[in-house]
């Protein structure tokens, strides 16, 4: 009786740490294998960057489309680390984020954007 | 202190001037359609015409690449106006306005040829601060509300987000040139 006992417990014990491994298993493999970064597109029209304000995940790729009749540039607003180089009506640039970014054109001084990665 | 002061005059002078053409305009017959195209042609040549004595005379990087970019964007607006009277089929027509605005910007090239260059940099950024303000005025209170062509207001409707773009430009310049 007793051994019968302690058998079926042994059993359940090991199918439950089956399940625990399985869902933990899973569980990383949604946060860490399956996600895609994402693009998202700014479009630069009437001398805007809309959205202004853009929040992505680290690694999201970000589209700036210029609609405008005017060359437009994206540059690095605290020390122009970076910038795009000025691009035309129907051209556009794009970048993969690594990290919160302050923008502005270069060209149009008072047109301005940021990107954010969400925490 | 006195050529500044002078200045000062002569800028509320060319307001005033400006102000009262455009009151003349909205009391006057309306203007058409193609009269409405010759304004913005030619106020966006002035501009040109501007910038281009300032890529001679200045020396200053801030104020050649605002003169610069005056010159990019004014002549893109122009394009798009020659396109689209093109495709509308309609020759620009001149007027009392556009008139009024050539006879003042001879005016006004004179004094940019002539100011020393010790004083070139302020007069020009000054200038362009007053001009922008002057033709925002007139594209939204005058040209926008005339025009009866959906295509012409549409154009009109793209242009004055630049001409606002280039005051604060303008105005940026402007505070770094006084210190
Ligand atoms: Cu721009």
């Amino acid at each position: 009786m007793q051994t019968h006992k302690s058998l079926v417990s042994k059993y359940l014990f090991i199918v439950a740490v089956l399940i625990c491994a399985f869902v933990l298993m899973m569980g990383f493999k949604s946060s860490e294998d399956t996600y895609k970064p994402t693009r998202h597109t700014v479009t630069i029209f009437k001398m805007k960057f809309n959205p202004e304000h853009l929040v992505v995940n680290k690694g999201d790729t970000v589209v700036w489309i210029n609609k405008d009749f005017y060359q437009h540039d994206v540059t690095e607003m605290t020390s122009k680390k970076w910038t795009s180089k000025p691009f035309n009506q129907g051209e556009s640039w794009s970048k993969v984020i690594t990290g919160d970014i302050k923008y502005y054109c270069d060209l149009h001084k008072v047109m301005k954007g940021t990107i954010t990665v969400a925490k | 202190m006195k050529t500044k002061a002078r200045y000062k005059l002569t800028v509320i002078c060319a307001l005033v001037m400006a102000t009262s053409g455009l009151m003349m305009a909205q009391d006057a017959p309306k203007l058409t359609d193609p009269e409405i195209a010759s304004v913005a042609v030619v106020a966006n040549q002035i501009d040109i015409d501007y910038g281009k004595v300032a890529i001679k005379r200045s020396k200053n990087k801030e104020v050649t690449d605002f003169a610069n970019r005056m010159i990019e964007d004014h002549s893109a607006v122009i394009d798009q106006a020659v396109a689209l009277v093109t495709k509308l089929g309609v020759t620009p027509k001149d007027n009392a306005v556009s008139q009024s605005l050539m006879s003042q910007s001879k005016e006004t090239l004179k004094k940019l040829n002539s100011v020393s260059k010790k004083d070139f940099d302020k007069t020009y950024i000054d200038n362009e601060v007053a001009y922008h303000e002057a033709v925002i005025g007139a594209v939204k209170n005058v040209l926008i509300p005339q025009a009866q062509n959906s295509e012409l207001k549409d154009l009109l409707e793209a242009v004055l987000p630049a001409l606002e773009a280039h005051l604060g430009h303008a105005k940026m310049a402007q505070s770094k040139i006084s210190k």
